[in-house]
């Protein structure tokens, strides 16, 4: 096949942006694993190019294992002068990939389960998370490990769960949080899928800290996942439907912002403009909800926090989200939160703008790039001399708390806002809920 | 193009295979389609690539290709702007990006031994603690490597008090294109007999391989004052540059931005450039932190004195920090003005900058391109970046690359300050050197790399390529 | 009885040097011939005297370079610069008489190395004949440069082997306004030289930090500051507190710069055999407390602030032999490299200039001189290199 087969294809208009001065290798993390330029940023915008040039075949297995290889992390989109927006273009040639592809019929189902099935619908997902968390309790990883020798999906289901937390919150919550004190505003509080499912405390503390601030929160109930996974793996169709039944649902409202807590998700919801942008009926109207998406922590640092938070002793890290930082570029209103806690030591710690090897679904993808990356992060954990480590991202959470836990450092990962929802009630003020 | 006979394609693969292991050599197409390209606009495909983890793989490979005829090109994190590490005449192209380790810092010797796919940022970074950094900072710095500074002789805004690679390094090892390994110099200043190290430096992979850099480190200065001064015209900002110089002022660093520069910097970094300036100058004095403040005043003075309208002094080391990116991603950014640009570098006599660069908008104007100009001008190294959208126009813009290079040359200056001759501009030596100038480095060239494997075509004019620019020249 | 010519331009002097190599007659290269002890110097069978290639050939302060011919006098370019108000950093021995040829042919350094660069680092353009007649250039008229090689280190310290320097082009700075010295005594060089790398490791670079020994007696440290007004003061503090935190008392000294001089000039006093080391930083106080303790110990000198290092022995042939030779063996072991800069006739077959290590990388300088000096006419075998 000569070029890409449909609209999707990363452009020639992106493409160029890139003048490959070569400034993203040393932010792009599996160049500095495998040292390698067809797994950086500039080697793969090439190989992109090459496909558009015909030199290159977009059903060939080392473009396939190239553009997967990407954790998608975005960091060489904040390392690049001239403004290439990498993940775009990685979603793109993705979306290309799947569609001129053939696919055995296993990866199909394996796909249809996890992207159609599971994600959108937080009942099922709910039932999965507390039935995963339930088979490690039973030592299952164990089993399945000693299975996976033979079998492959085995291997990968050991992988999976032992990424599981030790106990996972999927509880629903009520449908709206009154504002304490004087009302400041109403938001919405996206709840997203793996949240909902499996961190359903997160999405409690963050309304109780929106609401301790002065804000209504209303938890709409017709919202669906963000599809932000869909995308990432190149199903661009599936991306858009959630798009638009989110946008259907959500945009009525009469709220000041669509809260997200979820960085990855968050980075997916301000991007449905761009998801949508060549659907006439929708571009317009999904441009307008993505500027009205705003992050938990970027909310509450630019409104500003109405009551100070009680005092936490303790000595924390802050490790960035790449779908925060280098998705959202979100770098100094979580640590301005942070900084508002007293007693609260921060320490500096190493690389905290690197990806964790989570990304999305990439431990599941390439273990072993994955495994080398968490290794990293947890070193850099345990010398900060934090307790804690903060984060603002489900999968950061999970990923994170996994490599700790099997490097048995006495570090516990936390998100952002239950930190600061801990913070509230230590000043003996459960803000509700 | 030079036709050579030796091992090629296919079959060189399966030997670098068989002599290195599989995990240290690349030999698909895709993958070799991603080395055929650096930071400049040259490009050419390797036959094959080789990723060493240490100098006896580097000799070993460099044995080999010396039996069997084979080019080797260096490179390192393929940042560099005059085609350095295309391998123009194909072979082996050696990637250092598995030997990026820093070896050694030695505090009390200040020095820091370091394996060459160093990045150049890491090596300050880690010696900061120290109270130490490695001075030479291109603007390339968070990804260039240590190795392809020593190979170009890499400078940078702070060369202009501080010096260039070339002052800065103190042992090298090399690896010669027969598979011979010399070390020369260590950690002291100097050593007995000729300076191989001063000849090796800026010899762009042409002399042979690098294998270990022992590198001078300097005590961090005190404090900083950094200014930004804008200026109605480019005129006002260049005449600026030699009053400071002229009142006995030098500044560790003087930058030039013309308006369109400005304006790209601006869309990328946002470090805060007014963007109704014609011309901005950003100085720094550094040291001690007494009369810091004093030098900081006098510059301001005479760029009042020179019609500046705006003039701003860092108050923290982030506003610092901010005015600095936008000049070291000023050649990126142009990403944002135009799909590419041909970056020129060449050298002028300081006092000859408003004339030079009068001529540099002739040049513009005549071949109808926008032409952004960023550069060291306290040096007097220009570098103008000629905004082009596709390959058809490179013939037009290469021309006016030349007209550009012609004037630097007849101001007495050079083609190249600090981006290297490379396969870009290996046609225009005889601009700047005779034929007897030219002839004695080829003796040099002899002396290292008989068998004329290190590099091949660059530096020196080709017979092949540089044929057309000939007979223009004859014209 | 050599015979001695005397060019009066680059042209007449590439003549010169073709029909010599035609002639397979050997050359000795001599500007003002303050050098004549250095190196292992071998009968020739003429004196190319290069002092009639005289004069400033380009000087554009604002540029802050300068091209001179390279049989100028150092003293004649220094005036000439300081009627521009500007200086050519380096303070080399025989400042007085010797041209600037012979400067960078010898690398003659001194002890504003450290701040300001040494001769490798300021010289950014030569013109050269090299043996067989070819006249070469290489550099420029500009501060940065980097098109070709640099050929222009190749000469530096080649103590002319490879080629005959006719013209020089120099960067040049504007003189300091300010410029102030001090001094302090120590028991022990061990405590002068760590009150001189307390300042080394400062942003204060001063323009010389100079320890001076001899036996018994005790340890100068001098320091030399240049700058604003401001700057200078803070260094000439940075000093006193330096000193005192290792028991001494700094005085300021006007006069540091004629006691640099001497120091400088150490070996051009022509008494005694004098060793000279490069050496790491670090190593230098072992080296010094190694040298105080030989016999015939005389004098030390160091420029602390670059590992430049002099020692000076005076005794029994015998003993100076034996001292010697373990001062090569020392500078070499601690990962620096040493030779004798001077040495009485008496020794002079005995104690070779560049003791008996073989420099790194031999071969390639040998086909360097062979490829710039075919028929091995210039200076035969006075540099480590041959």
């Amino acid at each position: 096949m000569t070029g890409y087969p449909n609209a999707d294809a990363p452009s020639p208009e992106l493409l160029q942006r890139c003048v490959h001065c070569g400034f993203c290798l040393p932010t792009c993390p599996t160049y500095t694993l495998l040292g390698v330029e067809m797994d950086s940023p500039r080697g793969r915008i090439r190989l992109m190019e090459t496909v558009w040039q015909g030199r290159v075949d977009v059903t060939s297995d080392p473009f396939e294992r190239h553009m997967y290889g990407c954790l998608d992390c975005r960091a060489c989109e904040t390392a690049c002068p001239s403004g290439v927006e990498f993940g775009k273009l990685m979603e793109g040639a993705r979306s290309q990939i799947e569609a001129a592809r053939p696919r055995s019929a296993s990866e199909r189902l394996i796909r249809r389960l996890a992207f159609r099935l599971l994600l959108p619908r937080p009942a099922v997902l709910g039932t999965f998370a507390h039935f995963s968390v339930l088979s490690k309790r039973l030592g299952a990883a164990a089993v399945l490990r000693a299975i996976g020798k033979r079998i492959g999906v085995a291997g990968r289901l050991a992988n999976l769960l032992a990424l599981v937390p030790d106990r996972a919150s999927s509880r629903a919550l009520p449908t709206a949080y009154p504002a304490h004190g004087t009302l400041r505003g109403r938001v919405a509080l996206f709840t997203g899928c793996v949240m909902r499912a499996a961190f359903a405390d997160t999405n409690a503390a963050t309304a109780r800290v929106l609401s301790r601030n002065g804000f209504e929160v209303i938890v709409p109930a017709s919202q669906t996942c963000c599809g932000a996974l869909h995308a990432h793996a190149g199903e661009r169709a599936d991306a858009r439907d959630l798009a638009r039944r989110n946008i259907a649902s959500l945009e009525g409202l009469e709220v000041d912002a669509f809260i997200v807590n979820a960085a990855g998700c968050g980075a997916a919801l301000k991007e449905y403009g761009w998801l949508l942008k060549d659907d006439a009926a929708w571009s317009e109207r999904a441009a307008r909800f993505a500027k009205r998406v705003k992050d938990a922590s970027e909310f509450l640092a630019d409104a500003g926090l109405s009551v100070m938070p009680g005092p936490l002793r303790t000595r924390v890290a802050y490790d960035d989200p790449c779908h925060l930082l280098h998705g959202q570029r979100i770098r100094e209103q979580p640590r301005a939160l942070l900084a508002a806690i007293p007693g609260l030591e921060v320490m500096p710690l190493g690389e905290a703008d690197w990806c964790c090897g989570s990304a999305g679904t990439y431990n599941l993808t390439q273990p072993e790039l994955s495994a080398k990356l968490l290794e990293r992060k947890v070193g850099h954990i345990t010398r900060s001399g934090a307790q804690l480590v903060v984060t603002a991202n489900p999968g950061c959470q999970m990923q994170i708390a996994a490599g700790l836990r099997a490097a048995r450092a006495p570090v516990t990962v936390v998100h952002l806002m239950d930190l600061l929802d801990r913070a509230y009630r230590s000043s003996g003020d459960t803000g509700g809920g | 193009m030079t036709v050579r006979a030796g091992l090629r394609g296919a079959p060189l693969v399966s030997a670098l295979i068989a002599l290195l292991g599989t995990d240290k050599v690349l030999g698909t197409r895709e993958d070799l389609l991603v080395y055929e390209f650096d930071g400049a606009v040259d490009t050419a495909t390797p036959d094959a690539v080789v990723l060493p983890n240490d100098t006896a793989d580097v000799a070993k490979l460099s044995r080999f290709c010396h039996q069997h005829d084979v080019p080797i090109v260096p490179r390192g994190a393929g940042t560099g702007l005059s085609g350095g590490a295309i391998p123009v005449e194909g072979g082996v192209v050696v990637s250092f990006a598995r030997m990026s380790r820093i070896l050694e810092i030695d505090v009390p010797n200040m020095r820091a031994v370091v394996q060459p796919g160093l990045v150049n940022l890491h090596l300050s970074t880690a010696a900061a603690p120290h109270g130490l950094y490695f001075v030479p900072d291109p603007s390339s710095q968070k990804a260039c490597t240590i190795g392809g500074n020593v190979a170009e002789n890499s400078g940078g805004p702070h060369t202009l008090a501080y010096g260039v690679t070339t002052n800065h390094v103190t042992g090298l090892e090399l690896v010669l294109s027969d598979g011979s390994v010399v070390r020369l110099g260590g950690k002291a200043v100097e050593y007995e007999g000729y300076d191989l190290i001063g000849a090796f430096v800026g010899s762009e992979g042409t002399l042979g391989i690098v294998t270990e850099i022992t590198v001078r480190l300097t005590p961090l200065p005190e404090d900083k004052r950094t200014i930004l001064a804008a200026f109605p015209t480019i005129d006002g900002a260049s005449e600026t540059v030699s009053a400071i110089i002229g009142a006995g002022i030098v500044p560790s660093a003087i930058e030039l931005m013309d308006q369109l520069a400005t304006e790209a910097v601006e869309a990328a970094v946002g470090a805060g450039y007014p963007l109704d300036a014609g011309g901005i100058l950003l100085m720094e004095v550094d040291g001690l932190r007494d009369g810091l403040d004093e030098a900081a005043t006098r510059i301001e003075e005479i760029c009042r004195a020179n019609g500046a309208t705006t003039l701003r002094r860092a108050a923290t080391s982030l506003e610092r920090d901010r005015l600095w990116a936008g000049r070291k991603g000023a050649f990126a950014a142009m990403g944002r003005l135009a799909p590419a640009y041909y970056v020129q570098d060449g050298v002028i006599p300081r006092t000859r900058l408003p004339e030079v660069l009068r001529t540099v908008r002739e040049v513009a104007q005549r071949h109808g391109v926008r032409i952004a100009n960023v550069f060291h001008a306290g040096d007097g190294n220009l570098h103008p970046l000629i905004l082009f959208a596709d390959e058809s126009e490179l013939e037009g813009v290469k021309e006016a690359g030349l007209e550009i290079l012609e004037a630097c040359v007849a101001a007495g200056g050079s083609i190249t300050g600090e981006h290297g001759v490379g396969m870009e501009k290996n046609c225009f030596m005889p601009l700047q050197f005779t034929a007897d100038d030219l002839a004695t480095m080829g003796r040099v060239k002899s002396a290292f790399d008989p068998a004329g494997l290190a590099n091949p075509g660059k530096i020196f004019p080709t017979p092949g390529r540089c044929r057309e620019f000939q007979l223009a020249a004859r014209r | 009885m050599t015979d001695r010519i005397r060019p009066a331009d680059a042209a007449a002097c590439a003549r010169a040097v073709a029909e010599s190599a035609a002639a397979s007659l050997s050359l000795r290269i001599r500007g003002a011939g303050t050098k004549d002890y250095l190196g292992e110097v071998l009968p020739v069978d003429a004196v190319l005297d290069t002092t009639a290639l005289a004069g400033i050939v380009a000087h554009v302060p604002a540029d802050l370079t300068v091209t001179v011919a390279a049989g100028t006098r150092f003293a004649d370019m220094r005036a000439a610069l300081a009627r521009a108000g500007q200086f050519l950093p380096l303070d080399p021995p025989h400042a007085d008489a010797a041209t600037i040829g012979g400067i960078v042919a010898a690398d003659s350094n001194g002890f504003s190395r450290s701040r300001y660069g040494g001769v490798r680092d300021l010289l950014i353009g030569t013109t050269t004949v090299l043996g067989d007649g070819t006249v070469a250039r290489s550099g420029g008229r500009v501060v940065k440069n980097v098109a070709g090689y640099d050929l222009n280190k190749l000469f530096v310290g080649s103590l002319g082997t490879l080629g005959v320097l006719v013209e020089c082009t120099f960067k040049v700075l504007p003189r300091p306004p300010v410029s102030s010295g001090a001094h302090a005594q120590f028991a022990r060089s061990a405590e002068a030289f760590a009150a001189a790398d307390a300042i080394v490791r400062t942003s204060a670079r001063p323009a010389a930090l100079a320890i001076s020994g001899g036996p018994g007696g005790a340890w100068e440290l001098l320091l030399q500051a240049d700058g604003d007004a401001a700057p200078v003061e803070r260094t000439l503090e940075l000093f006193s507190r330096s000193a005192r935190a290792h028991g001494a008392s700094a005085q300021r000294h006007e006069g540091v710069p004629a006691v640099l001089a001497t120091l400088n000039d150490v070996s051009a006093r022509g008494d005694g055999t004098v060793v000279r080391a490069a050496l790491p930083l670090a190593a230098q106080p072992a080296f010094a407390s190694s040298a105080a303790r030989l016999e015939g110990f005389t004098q030390f000198v160091a420029d602390a602030a670059s590992g430049i290092v002099r020692v000076v022995l005076r005794a029994d042939d015998a003993v100076v032999l034996g001292g010697a030779d373990a001062l090569l063996a020392a500078a070499r072991v601690c990962g620096g490299s040493a030779r004798i800069e001077r040495r009485p006739e008496s020794l002079r077959a005995r104690l070779r200039a560049w003791g008996d290590a073989e420099p790194a990388g031999l071969f390639l300088m040998r086909r360097l001189k062979e490829a710039f000096d075919p028929r091995g006419i210039l200076e035969p075998g006075r540099s480590a290199a041959g």
